[in-house]
């Protein structure tokens, strides 16, 4: 039997999803390469040229625009502002730019045709923004079909010294596929170099995981820097559209992929913008959320003088977050040995609503009483008191945490015996 | 202890159960198994030093003959399959070439192919050990899905050797080969081990994992060399050749030393004549190993499912019910903790414990030590696992028994029978076929997704332009220049189950644990069909589940643990079409064919059927849609006229009859499960309108079960035919032709359309 009868018949179990026979046109092959490029004027009336190497090409295009251009509430020019601020501040931070120059900074962004670092997974456009002196400067390499990738990487690598990448989730997904695809046809093009890299995604989804459904680039663009896209390509379609264009050759559908691609590194400008300008004046922000969020980032970071009075600022505030900026700023008294100030904050947890916090502040009343000041007395009391709460909670949701009681109990039976004595 | 009875030694226990009549009547057959002498080679001259001072710190002097074969032949850069029986010190075979290459280049790199998780961690710690007394550095990791995230970048640079299974290296390594590049580019080896178990669906997937592995390998500039051990099958050098696509060396000259073992089979008397029924396996494994274990004679005691080992197990233990403290007789089965399986093996080696009661999961080649008594409840299913049980009883010096009691199925009492055949014959014939189309466009999916396919390309040696066609014009790939390039946005890998059939599974999941649905397997949607219908009583690593609720739509069946003492078998009504013929060939009176069919089947009824006595004690409805496969098969037909003094009815009867016989010999030939392969009688076949037998493959496509017992019918016939003869039964039995004959002629008649062929 022949090969494609088997085919035909077995086909039903090979998870191929039948097409409708409309679409089954045949392929239509490539040209020869160098001597005709389908709907070059196209192309270059969109702003691409051709880039040859070896016998193959991939489309180049740059676009420009002046540094007051307004993308959303900002204009594109404020990043030396925030450079410049960056350089005047003390604060060590990841996103701080203060040891590089503007131009540094790659604003980077790639369309791939499917999801995962998998080695099928092929990288189709790779856009980056630069910003000049005098103009902000768009420049996108596109892979006209997956046997050129030597001249895509050749035109991507040799032409601009990256030395700072600036993403959205670059780290997670972006890098890793150029490392795979790099990986490919690292014989004959330009060794990657190290690049710096500024991941975008992690602050956006530290400050405003709470407040956003969704820490999409799409949905911050729309909800926080205020742009709107008008006749935009989603990016999920990317991949059809590209898969499309490669069976036809007619690039007016990539065309809305570009467009897309553009917005998405002016937009990643513009949120870096808006980032360092939270980040340098996390002590005056709007938000109770943002700001608890942000004193917390610096926390983690080390810079306690930066979370400290991020924290105060909270602390102030008449808003939920208050108790729990009080509460990590006690932690923060407690490891500097300011007892006093500590102590004042459990105090006044005890009153609080939660109970849990009851407890906690309860519980380091007692560690600091016992251990600190040598009180038993003192800390016995905190210590039942503590407990009691713990007892009245376990009663009314009818669940406990063992080891949560046990850890209670110990401490309470340790300072009974240090009574007795 | 100040008892007077005096322990006997395993010899004396041995005369006692000759002597007595209570079991001398039951025995068939003895079988004694003289010593064997150790064969001892030197260490190789060029063996480092390390590894040298290594073994001799383990107490090893010298190789055994087939240790210095492996070792030699890899020096000279040939592949090898050496077939190892348990306990011959296999692991060596492998482990001393790759260290050796590795400690003279410390760039080199092995990858280890295990079947399942648990023997790879055995295997790490074994190497670990060596690798530690030769006081080497040498990185060696497991990658599986248990490897914690943030070591999995450190095995990816830095192992010398990676251990993990085909799963994982078909579904993380191979499509993030950019991830393990200082593995491929150095890839010296690859070790399979328990070859044998790569057969069927999964070992046809595995052998285009490996050609996935080999193109990649290219691709970075390695070759490396294969080495795999199997345990004793008829065909380890085709199988090893077919499975890598590399020519192998065959290494046989086993020279691990053994002690006198005698091999015993064992019938359970007949409690029902005219049913053939006889007394259960497992009380008269009882009664055995009792024998043994009062005498606190280490014992392995099999069965096959894990009911019947927590059967067994409660028993045997009334023995020592008066114990404190862990108890010195132990189950052992899949589902243990790594520590659980430790400490009884650690009791086993050191002699605290004496007894066990194991399911097949002890076949894998974990090392438990060497037991003096292992005792089989029924026949594992095939020559080649039941020797790899007897092999857990032998130790190097001294006798050891091992008893195989018969269960009443026709397999169990065909071999109980025929000890020569068991004993003289090859062990089956491992069968795959990677050139199923369905699992090699599978495989050729992930190829391209892994790296573009040149035009002209070959994939295992076979020629794929037209595959890669027809997966353009479905516009999973792309055609661009001279090559085919992934174009889809979709994970291949994701899709394709290495072991199960076909992509459209129905996936079973456990609601046992109401907090906790669990997934404990899947199958195809064909089989699903008469094994996972409502009510019907699913069987999983020998636990029992009922089927609560099968979501046909959805592909998702619901089952629940229970313990019952029925099983349920479902009817199909199976129209079957020849479509292709392929190979035909005449035999005495009739016609053996073998080619492409459809098979049309439906669901109808099932029967609960009692265990033991195999009693109907009840049935029910089965609403399920129709269902098609396409797969091979091998028929049988003859002339309706040579039979002319048949009516219609008895023609049918004697077929369902053979067919029944059938079913139950095919394992011998081909290393498959029953249910591997269907059985279907007809009176009269469309396609030549004559009384047929058809035996289809049950995957899509065939898996090469069908073409084998095409070459091998007329053995298996003749088979067939002892078995039907030999039954004492007077009309049919479960233990020949099956229950659902009711003509009193059909033992007879089936007997005579079988001979059929045979002139």
């Amino acid at each position: 039997m022949s090969i494609q009868k088997k085919l035909s018949r077995l086909k039903g179990y090979m998870s191929i999803s039948s097409q409708s026979d409309d679409q089954k046109q045949p392929l239509l092959q490539q040209p020869d390469e160098k001597v005709s490029i389908p709907y070059l004027e196209q192309w270059e009336s969109f702003g691409a040229k051709p880039f040859f190497f070896d016998g193959q090409y991939c489309f180049v295009r740059e676009v420009s625009y002046p540094l007051h251009y307004q993308h959303g509430h900002y204009q594109l020019g404020e990043l030396y502002d925030v450079h410049r601020q960056w350089k005047h501040s003390r604060l060590e931070h990841p996103l701080s730019s203060k040891r590089h120059e503007v131009s540094d900074l790659f604003f980077f962004d790639t369309e791939t045709t499917g999801l995962g670092s998998g080695a099928g997974n092929t990288i189709f456009l790779l856009g980056h923004a630069q910003v000049l002196d005098d103009r902000v400067v768009v420049r996108q390499h596109f892979l006209p079909n997956p046997g050129a990738e030597v001249a895509l990487y050749q035109s991507f690598l040799s032409e601009v010294d990256y030395t700072t990448l600036v993403t959205y989730n670059g780290k997670a997904f972006d890098w890793p596929v150029l490392k795979t695809r790099h990986t490919f046809i690292r014989d004959v093009v330009p060794k990657l170099p190290a690049f710096g890299h500024y991941d975008l995604y992690h602050a956006s989804r530290r400050i405003w995981k709470h407040k956003l459904e969704s820490v999409r680039l799409g949905n911050v663009e729309k909800e926080i820097l205020g742009i709107e896209r008008h006749e935009d390509i989603p990016g999920f379609l990317a991949p059809m559209l590209y898969f499309d264009f490669l069976s036809t050759q007619n690039p007016e559908g990539i065309f809305g992929v570009l467009k897309h691609n553009e917005i998405d590194v002016l937009s990643l400008i513009v949120l870096y913008i808006h980032l360092s300008k939270q980040i340098l004046g996390a002590n005056e922000m709007k938000s109770a959320v943002e700001q608890f969020e942000m004193a917390r980032w610096f926390d983690s970071l080390g810079e306690v003088s930066a979370a400290r009075e991020a924290y105060e600022r909270v602390a102030e505030r008449n808003e939920q977050e208050a108790a729990k900026a009080k509460w990590n700023l006690s932690l923060i008294y407690k490891k500097e040995k300011r007892y006093e100030e500590a102590i004042a904050i459990w105090q006044e947890l005890l009153q609080d609503k939660s109970d849990l916090l009851k407890i906690k502040a309860a519980t380091e009343l007692a560690k600091v009483y016992e251990h600190h000041f040598k009180r038993v007395e003192e800390a016995y009391s905190y210590a039942l008191h503590a407990y009691d709460i713990w007892k009245s909670l376990v009663r009314t949701f009818k669940q406990k945490d063992e080891t949560k009681e046990q850890e209670l109990l110990k401490r309470l039976c340790r300072l009974a015996r240090k009574l007795k004595k | 202890m100040n008892t007077v009875k005096v322990r006997k030694t395993i010899q004396e226990v041995i005369e006692e159960i000759k002597q007595n009549p209570e079991y001398r009547e039951q025995i068939v057959h003895w079988h004694t198994i003289p010593e064997k002498e150790a064969k001892y080679v030197p260490f190789p001259f060029e063996l480092d030093e390390r590894l040298k001072k290594a073994l001799q710190e383990r107490g090893i002097q010298a190789l055994y003959t087939h240790q210095h074969s492996a070792f030699e032949t890899i020096r000279r850069g040939e592949h090898f399959v050496a077939v190892t029986p348990t306990a011959s010190g296999k692991t060596l075979c492998y482990n001393l070439p790759v260290l050796q290459t590795i400690l003279e280049n410390p760039e080199a790199r092995a990858l280890y192919i295990f079947p399942t998780k648990a023997l790879a961690q055995d295997q790490k710690s074994e190497l670990n050990e060596l690798i530690e007394k030769a006081g080497a550095t040498i990185n060696c990791y497991t990658y599986d899905g248990d490897t914690a995230a943030n070591i999995r970048q450190k095995v990816r640079k830095a192992g010398h050797i990676v251990i993990t299974n085909p799963d994982m290296l078909h579904s993380a390594i191979l499509p993030h080969h950019t991830k393990w590049v200082s593995l491929f580019e150095n890839l010296k080896y690859v070790v399979i081990d328990e070859l044998h178990i790569y057969r069927g669906v999964f070992g046809s997937h595995v052998a285009n994992v490996l050609r996935r592995l080999k193109r990649i390998c290219q691709f970075y500039g390695s070759n490396p060399q294969f080495i795999c051990t199997s345990a004793t099958i008829a065909n380890p050098k085709e199988l090893a050749e077919t499975l890598t696509g590399e020519p192998m060396v065959l290494i046989d000259n086993n020279g691990a030393p053994s002690g006198k073992k005698h091999f015993v089979f064992y019938n359970p008397p007949i409690v029902n004549k005219p049913l053939n029924i006889r007394r259960s396996a497992t009380l008269e494994v009882r009664k055995l190993a009792s024998e043994f274990l009062k005498h606190k004679i280490q014992t392995i005691v099999f069965a096959r499912s894990r009911v019947r080992v927590e059967i067994l197990l409660t028993y045997l233990q009334e023995l020592v019910k008066n114990e404190l403290g862990p108890k010195s007789i132990r189950g052992y089965r899949g589902g243990y903790l790594p520590t659980q399986r430790r400490e009884i093996e650690k009791g086993l080696r050191n002699g605290e414990i004496y007894g066990v009661v194991s399911t097949n999961a002890l076949e894998l080649g974990v090392d438990i030590g060497q037991l003096q008594v292992c005792i089989m409840t029924g026949y594992p299913g095939t020559i080649a696992s039941a020797w790899q049980q007897a092999g857990r009883a032998g130790r190097r010096h001294g006798e050891a028994v091992i008893f195989m009691v018969a269960s009443s199925s026709p397999l169990d009492q065909y071999i109980i029978q025929h000890p020569d055949y068991f004993l003289e014959r090859n062990p089956e014939t491992a069968r795959i076929n990677p050139d199923n189309l369905v699992i090699l466009v599978d495989h050729l999916k992930c190829a391209v997704f892994e790296l573009p396919f040149r035009k002209g390309e070959t994939f295992g040696g076979l020629e794929v332009d037209e595959i890669m066609e027809f997966l353009a014009a479905e516009r999973v790939i792309h055609q661009s220049g001279d090559k085919w390039y992934w174009m889809y946005d979709s994970f291949p890998a994701h899709n394709i189950s290495l072991r199960s059939a076909s992509q459209e599974n129905v996936v079973i999941i456990d609601i046992s644990n109401v907090a906790k649905h669990k997934v404990i397997g899947e199958m195809d949607r064909f089989s699903a069909m008469t094994l996972l219908h409502e009510e019907a009583i699913y069987l999983h690593q020998g636990v029992q589940y009922q089927v609560e609720k099968l979501d046909w739509e959805e592909k998702k069946a619901y089952v629940r643990e229970v313990d019952v003492d029925y099983f349920t078998d479902a009817n199909l009504a199976v129209q079957l079409k020849v479509l292709e013929e392929d190979k035909k060939r005449s035999r005495g009176t009739g016609i053996i064919g073998f080619g492409d069919v459809m098979v049309q089947a439906k669901a109808t009824i099932f029967k609960k059927i009692k265990f033991e006595t195999h009693e109907n004690i009840g049935s029910g409805p089965i609403h399920l849609p129709e269902e098609e496969l396409h797969t091979n098969a091998v028929w049988i037909s003859f002339n309706r006229d040579v039979v002319n003094d048949f009516t219609e009815e008895r023609i049918e009867q004697g077929l369902i009859g053979a067919a029944y016989a059938i079913q139950h010999v095919a394992p011998l030939l081909v290393m498959c499960d029953p249910s591997d392969l269907h059985v279907v009688p007809q009176v009269k076949a469309v396609h030549n309108e004559q009384p047929t037998i058809f035996m289809y493959d049950r995957y899509p496509g065939g898996i090469g079960l069908s073409e084998k017992l095409f070459d091998a019918m007329e053995d298996m016939l003749v088979t067939a035919k002892d078995m039907i003869i030999h039954c004492p039964c007077e009309s049919g039995c479960p233990s020949c032709i099956g229950t659902d004959t009711t003509n009193p002629h059909a033992k007879k008649d089936a007997l005579r359309l079988i001979q059929l062929f045979l002139r």
